[in-house]
């Protein structure tokens, strides 16, 4: 059954005569498959952890479970689940802002001054294709494995989207536009103030939002800098102690959080760009 | 604008116009010797098909590009440079698509500096005008095609313009929409006359609304061909025998088949 | 703006990018040589072309030569590069296409999107061991998003109209994937290409800083342990190098395929 044919024949209106249109109405509903999806999803992993398939280091779902509310009520390593989380969002928040006041100037600077941007990019090349995680062994022969490193290797991985963002925003503006604030007697300060500003600003919140991500995919990477606390911490204690329901259950926080940040910043754009459409 | 002899002066002058662009031999010949004369609160329409280099004219009245050889005037004054004299309707519309329809038709006085309260009420009037009423706060993606265009003309005419200047401006609009917003703009022209420059490549948007149709030879680069006055009362008929006439000599003469 | 730029700036524009290459060698240079940057914490550029050269043919200190390194990192990446594409394509079309695929592969897969590919490493060792498959797995899990991705949006921007068409003239629904939504599908998973690899080589440097023996990874942390900081600059150079490299390679490849499918 394809996408097309459910919303052009519309099942959903018409009344099924009998069991087996009943039963296919219901199986062309995405809630329903969704919902056998995760079932089965569950039951294979539980199937799987039961007969072993991957040794004693896949725990089964519910081991899982007891291990998150065990974090979540029982301190690891002096500290509880929440607490590690808010470690761990800490850094990611102070990288992220540091990483949003470089990276959005100097791509702003890029796309205003052809100069700059002359002199810039190279450079700028010739380090984008380094990921972060390659930066964790400078970062500690420099900072040491304190707090220092940890930032400044969330905030090269962070600062990167926002200097491509901010620079493609400037430059990608509707000429057309400049030609019509001209026509309506703008100056050349009013062109930024009023065009420029305002046009790649979309742009620009999107590196920001790419930042974010980043920020939280880059901070594992970074707690695996001998930490002390932070999801990254969970996840290490847990290999080194052989507690793979441990590591899942990091994982699983780990990714309910990143959905979170997703959530909040897709609501915060339609609050600040109420004018871009709405792209399905 | 009258001079000491009594003769009008022409409102905006072109002389001996040319355009290339590029350099060498990726050199283009856009646009060949032009002059033409518009009087007045006269409504001219240039007319010419693609690539006759007729947007390309508009654009050097407006003074976003710079004439290769010869000089645009207004009022005499040499055009260099876009202001805010010359009111402009795009053919893609234009719009900011972060402003309103208020915030689009008021931002001509906001740039002037002119008090908040004051230039609402001036972008009130025009978009009033241009029927608009009641859309002031909804935003561009909004509104359709149509509208969107009478958006571009309210913020065009609120800069009280001395000239107005339009690219095809109803070439995206559905055949439907276009005859009423041709009906439209001689509605909104005859309450605030202005010396109009509209470009178009259909000759039958071209009688119905201009006073006299200027038109642009096919090929690149585009020539003046010749100048048709359109003796017709307005409000105009599409189906008028005379109308239809005049349409039918301006297709026969200049090859247009459109 | 070009017809308001005077033949000199334009010059000074083609200069500048090898004028700032250059003068941030220089600087870097003169900043360790002169002592404002110790040099037990970062090595000077020529210390590092030095470095390259004698890893070229010597297998010590870190007990493989450069070349060996380079090829083992890109043959972990190219083996779970290539699991991604050929598992996460295919589903990304069918979950573009098929509502009962999408419905059923969706939830698992929005499960395993955000999971950063560093959390993997541990179930990965424990799974599969330090070796290729446990590090190909790693590439795998994060080699696949953007291609399911760019597949899936693919299929989904098909123009209806094409689609509308070919049910009028009876197409099934298997020939309609098949004959029309694949082909425009096509440019989208294209780009997917490069994103995916992208994803796959930072993948493969968090696999290699934890658990490896060759690999340019492991060359950075080998770097650390021995407090060799041109070693460390030479292993990053050489990450961000190769992938540069292997990107080209697939923007030639991924052109050759686009313009065979337009003719």
């Amino acid at each position: 059954m394809s996408r097309e044919a459910l919303v052009n024949n519309g099942p959903i209106t018409e009344k099924p005569k009998n069991l087996g249109e009943l039963l296919t109405a219901i199986f062309k509903n995405v809630y329903v498959l969704y919902a056998i999806s995760i079932i089965c999803f569950l039951l294979l992993w539980d199937t799987m952890a039961v007969m072993k398939v991957l040794g004693r280091f896949l725990p089964r779902p519910v081991e899982v479970l007891y291990q998150l509310y065990d974090m979540l009520v029982n301190p690891l390593a002096g500290k509880t689940l929440m607490l590690h989380l808010w470690f761990s969002l800490r850094r990611v928040l102070i990288a992220f802002v540091i990483a949003v006041a470089i990276g959005v100037p100097i791509g702003l600077l890029m796309g205003f001054s052809p100069y700059f941007n002359a002199f810039f990019k190279p450079v700028f090349d010739l380090f984008k294709p380094m990921p972060p995680i390659a930066w964790i062994s400078l970062a500690i022969l420099w900072f040491g494995i304190g707090e220092t490193s940890k930032i400044f290797i969330i905030i090269i991985g962070a600062v990167v989207p926002c200097i491509i963002n901010s620079y493609n925003g400037i430059r990608l503006v509707d000429p057309e536009l400049y030609d019509c604030i001209r026509m309506l007697g703008g100056n050349q300060r009013q062109e930024v103030v009023e065009v420029t500003f305002p046009a790649a600003f979309p742009a620009i919140f999107a590196g920001i939002q790419i930042s974010l991500s980043m920020a939280w995919t880059t901070v594992l990477a970074a707690e695996l800098v001998g930490a002390r606390e932070g999801m990254g911490f969970i996840i290490i204690t847990g290999m080194n102690q052989s507690k793979p329901a441990m590591i899942i259950s990091g994982m699983v926080v780990i990714a309910l959080t990143a959905w979170a940040i997703s959530l909040v910043v897709t609501h915060l754009e339609r609050w600040v760009c109420p004018w871009k459409t709405n792209l399905e | 604008m009258e001079d000491k002899s009594g003769v009008k002066k022409p409102k905006i002058e072109c002389v001996n116009i040319s355009k290339f662009f590029g350099e060498g031999q990726e050199k283009i010949h856009v646009l060949d010797t032009i002059d033409l004369a518009v009087k007045e609160n006269e409504f001219i329409v240039v007319l010419g098909p693609g690539q006759s280099g007729k947007s390309t004219l508009l654009k050097i009245i407006a003074g976003l590009y710079k004439p290769s050889t010869g000089k645009a005037y207004l009022d005499g004054k040499e055009l260099t440079h876009p202001g805010p004299d010359r009111g402009i309707v795009f053919q893609r519309y234009t719009l900011f698509p972060w402003k309103t329809v208020m915030g689009n038709v008021e931002m001509g006085p906001k740039l002037r500096g002119v008090p908040r309260k004051e230039r609402r009420g001036l972008a009130s009037r025009y978009i009033d005008l241009v029927g608009l009423k009641g859309f002031e706060k909804a935003y561009p993606h909004q509104l359709s095609g149509g509208m969107k265009q009478r958006v571009g003309i309210a913020r065009a005419y609120v800069n009280n313009p001395k000239v107005m200047l339009l690219d095809e401006p109803f070439g995206q609009l559905d055949a439907q929409t276009r005859y009423f917003m041709e009906e439209e703009t001689v509605r909104i022209w005859e309450t605030e006359k202005r010396t109009v420059i509209f470009v178009t490549n259909n000759i039958e948007e071209a009688v119905y609304l201009g006073d006299r149709i200027a038109v642009l030879e096919g090929k690149m680069p585009g020539k003046l061909k010749k100048i048709y006055d359109v003796n017709l009362p307005r409000p105009r008929d599409y189906t008028d025998p005379a109308f239809l006439e005049l349409r039918h000599t301006i297709t026969e003469e200049t090859e247009l088949t459109l | 703006m070009s017809d308001k730029q005077s033949a000199g700036s334009k010059i000074i524009l083609k200069v500048l990018p090898y004028l700032s290459l250059l003068s941030v060698l220089a600087i870097w240079e003169l900043v360790v040589d002169t002592g404002v940057v110790p040099n037990t914490l970062l090595a000077t550029p020529i210390q590092v072309i030095e470095l390259f050269f004698y890893k070229l043919t010597h297998a010590d200190p870190d007990g493989s030569v450069l070349l060996i390194h380079a090829l083992t990192s890109i043959g972990e990446a190219l083996t779970g590069y290539v699991l991604a594409l050929a598992i996460g394509i295919p589903l990304g079309l069918l979950m573009g296409w098929f509502v009962v695929a999408e419905g059923l592969a969706r939830p698992i897969f929005e499960m395993i999107r955000p999971i950063p590919p560093v959390a993997w490493i541990p179930l990965a060792i424990f799974w599969f061991g330090i070796g290729l498959t446990g590090k190909a797995f790693i590439i795998w899990a994060s080699g696949m998003v953007p291609c399911v991705i760019n597949s899936f949006v693919g299929v989904r921007m098909t123009n209806p109209v094409y689609i509308r068409m070919a049910r009028t003239y009876g197409a099934s629904d298997w020939e309609i994937f098949r004959k029309i939504c694949i082909p425009s599908a096509l440019p989208m998973v294209f780009g997917g290409l490069q994103v995916a690899l992208a994803a796959s080589w930072t993948a493969l440097v968090a696999a290699e800083l934890i658990a490896a023996d060759t690999g340019l990874g492991f060359l950075i942390t080998m770097g650390r342990r021995l407090l060799m900081p041109d070693m460390i600059v030479l292993g990053m150079l050489m990450v961000g190098l190769t992938g540069v490299i292997i990107g080209v390679i697939i923007d030639r490849v991924e052109k050759r395929l686009v313009a065979g499918v337009r003719r």
